[in-house]
């Protein structure tokens, strides 16, 4: 169930980038950001919360909040900024798991990102709940003596924590204090455990595109001035709270549990963290379906190092050569590798990658496509991504064949040569835009590759008019036919393209005592 | 501008308006219209000390240095807890200590649903000890009865007071906001 629960999410999520693409371009959509949003949340909400801590009294928790909000200033937005801006990270942070969850990156090596996900997502809920108790109305009420009341069915306390808010009293101020000094600790835990949740990323994409970044402030200012956040009534334990302003986002618990024993609310929380929890186990595939991770073969590796710059995943290292050769050799941890493939595109001298996927499988599936696609000068090949546009089950895109590749990123340069130089008129790489990668760096390192002579780089050779590199998404088929057609016309310009006899592509490092043509069959 | 764009900006500011939203929903958490009677209180417990006197034999198996005549064990006995208003027992309890010995302080905390109006309240609140047990009475026995009125969604209060004794807390009046 949880299976089709995912395919179905899928095509709801490629329909939702589509047309958030359309509306705002694959640099801006906010849908591609979502993890990086959460953290730009993160970061307003540390500045806000700083100012509102100026003002903050323990001892009159509810008072003190009362003249924050009347500084029309700047404590009123402030303050609306901070609490409009919470609510945006959850929001951002479901999307962020949903978009993860969908595209099947929860197990194996992206198992502890997944897990130290749900920790995250449960800290900021406990942060947005000591922040509301700080305010001291009648939501803070709410959340307090339902918090309490479900505490209480833990038997670790002596008496009953409910007593705290009977109204027996005035609450003591050692209470706000430690209420204040979880809403200020707990970030502080977060950014830990952010720090866990990206620790296997190279490169972590933690701030989204300052454009992005800033309309996301600008435009929650602007709500926050026009519909500012007032006050509650102030909190009355004697008096059973009525009508409350309720936070659907941090809140959205209580009309549940109200009606729920603690024990059952107990039994319900664990339910929902150990399936979340479970979610990596579930999702594996079966170990014959699971895609095996690279290796690199120390025969063909050079040790130029590459491969263990571009991995994504920090999966690669240089150790010591033990085959008397000098120098250094990747090595693959098979633990950290996710099997992108993305190294496969790397290395010149074609000695790494998962099984079937390195750079010599895929000169041999070139050669074999070409010899049964029978292309010619007029003809365009595209290359697609597995997840792209010209994905899963496409075959042929405005008339022009469609070569598949399970990343754009694990594209050897060799075969967009062996190409062309075999007679194709143009080659269309369909790829995924670059922030909705699910190996998350691919199609980076192929431009990197075909324009910047980043290793293993196209060589200069290749007339880059009969190459073009598109992204459209898995539900923007309408934009790749447009691009065939217009590449069409511009390679109408160029002469016929001719066919090359006995291909010999070379390779820069020169690897001893083999000949790659050998190898792949040249 | 295209139309796009304009409706693409119209949709972000209604995105940032609906997630803003998300934390001003008003909500109606209004139960039934009951008011509400809270019993909350500690007591520390009453010592219930029960003694023998041991048989010569008993004391012979013992060593040298353990020949005490009287062995003694003391528990704190439980409460028996019971509340009427108007005339009808709304709860009818025994309370035992806390901790897995028994042998921890004596929390009450009951939130009772009644119909708001004005009635008498009557509650009790007394150690069950066996019978010619001497117990402190001043401990080991509270009540209080008075008439108390409820507003709907009022929650009035029986707890103690700093020497020990029942105190009734109700609402101030209604706050005007
Ligand atoms: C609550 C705050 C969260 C923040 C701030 C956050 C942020 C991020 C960031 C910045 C990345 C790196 C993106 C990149 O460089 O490509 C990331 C990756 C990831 N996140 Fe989160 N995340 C959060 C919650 C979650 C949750 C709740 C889940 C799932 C339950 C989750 C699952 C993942 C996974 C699986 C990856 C790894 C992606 C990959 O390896 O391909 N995250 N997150
Ligand atoms: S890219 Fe190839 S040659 Fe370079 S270190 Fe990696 S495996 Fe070795
Ligand atoms: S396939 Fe290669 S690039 Fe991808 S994670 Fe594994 S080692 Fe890294």
């Amino acid at each position: 169930m949880i299976r089709r629960f995912r395919a179905w999410g899928r095509i709801v999520l490629a329909r939702l980038d589509g047309w958030f693409n359309s509306l705002y371009t694959w640099r801006y959509n906010p849908l591609y950001h979502s993890g990086a949003l959460v953290v730009g949340c993160f970061v307003i909400l540390l500045f806000t919360g700083l100012y509102l801590l100026l003002f903050y009294r323990i001892g009159s928790p509810y008072e003190s909040v009362g003249n924050i909000t009347a500084q029309w200033w700047g404590g009123r937005w402030i303050r609306g900024l901070h609490r409009y801006i919470s609510d945006m990270a959850i929001v951002a942070t479901v999307v962020h798991a949903a978009r993860m969850f969908v595209q099947g990156r929860t197990w194996g090596p992206r198992a502890l990102a997944w897990m130290s996900g749900v920790v995250l997502l449960g800290v900021f809920f406990l942060c947005g709940w000591t922040g509301y108790v700080m305010v001291w109305d009648v939501h803070g009420q709410v959340l307090a003596t339902e918090g309490a009341r479900i505490m209480d069915a833990l038997p670790i306390f002596a008496g009953p924590i409910r007593r705290t808010f009977v109204g027996e009293e005035a609450l003591p101020q050692a209470f706000f204090f430690l209420n204040l000094f979880a809403h200020i600790l707990i970030p502080v835990g977060i950014a830990l455990v952010l720090w866990i949740h990206v620790s296997r990323l190279a490169r972590t994409y933690l701030m989204p595109p300052k454009p992005l970044f800033w309309t996301m402030t600008g435009l929650f200012t602007l709500v926050a001035i026009v519909w500012p956040i007032g006050m509650a009534p102030k909190a009355d334990l004697l008096r059973l709270p009525t009508e409350v302003p309720f936070d659907i986002a941090y809140g959205f618990w209580l009309p549940f549990t109200q009606q729920m024993g603690p024990g059952w609310v107990w039994l319900a929380v664990i339910a929902a963290v150990a399936s979340a929890l479970l979610v990596p186990a579930l999702m594996k595939p079966k170990a014959e379906k699971a895609p095996a991770p690279s290796w690199v073969n120390p025969r063909f590796c050079t040790g130029c190092e590459q491969c263990y710059h571009d991995c994504p995943y920090e999966a690669i290292d240089m150790i010591r050569r033990d085959d008397g050769r000098e120098g250094f050799v990747g090595f693959v941890n098979p633990d950290k590798c996710v099997s992108c493939g993305i190294c496969s595109g790397s290395c010149a001298p074609m000695g790494v990658g998962p099984p079937e996927r390195t750079g010599r499988d895929q000169m041999v599936e070139v050669k074999a496509f070409m010899e049964e696609a029978s292309l010619g000068g007029d003809d365009i090949v595209i290359i697609g991504c597995f997840h792209g546009a010209a994905g899963e089950g496409i075959r042929e895109v405005a008339g022009a064949k469609v070569y598949q590749i399970s990343c754009v990123g694990s594209l050897h340069t060799s075969v967009i040569e062996y190409f062309i130089r075999a007679g194709v008129g143009g080659v269309m790489i369909a790829s995924c835009p670059p922030r909705d990668c699910w190996n998350r760096e691919g199609v980076t390192w192929l431009e990197e590759r075909v324009y910047n002579q980043r290793e293993a780089e196209l060589k200069d050779r290749v007339d880059r008019r009969r190459l073009r590199i598109v992204y459209a998404a898995e539900a923007e088929l309408s934009v790749l036919e447009r691009e065939v057609a217009s590449f069409r016309s511009q390679m109408s310009a160029l002469d016929r393209a001719l066919s090359e006899q006995n291909i010999e592509i070379d390779v820069a490092c020169v690897v001893p005592e083999v000949s790659v043509g050998e190898e792949i069959g040249a | 501008m295209s139309a796009a764009r304009v409706f693409g900006a119209g949709l972000a500011i209604a995105m940032t308006f609906a997630v803003a939203w998300l934390s001003r929903a008003p909500t109606d958490f209004a139960g039934d219209g009951d008011a509400l009677i809270r019993l909350s209180w500690r007591v520390d417990g009453v010592t219930v000390e029960a003694c023998e006197t041991l048989s010569e034999e008993e004391l012979a198996k013992r060593p040298i240095h353990m020949r005490n005549p009287q062995a003694c064990i003391g528990t704190i006995a439980p409460f028996e807890l019971v509340a009427t208003l108007g005339g009808q027992t709304i709860v009818h309890d025994t309370i035992w200590p806390g901790g897995i010995r028994g042998d921890r302080p004596i929390y009450v905390f009951r939130d009772i649903p009644v119909i708001p109006g004005r009635s008498v309240l009557s509650v009790r609140f007394e150690a069950v000890v066996p019978e010619g047990t001497e117990v402190d009475s001043a401990v080991s026995r509270l009540t209080w009865e008075g008439e108390i009125e409820l507003a709907p969604d009022d929650v009035a209060l029986l707890t103690m007071d700093d020497h020990g004794a029942f105190v009734l807390r109700t609402p101030g009046p209604a706050a005007s906001d």
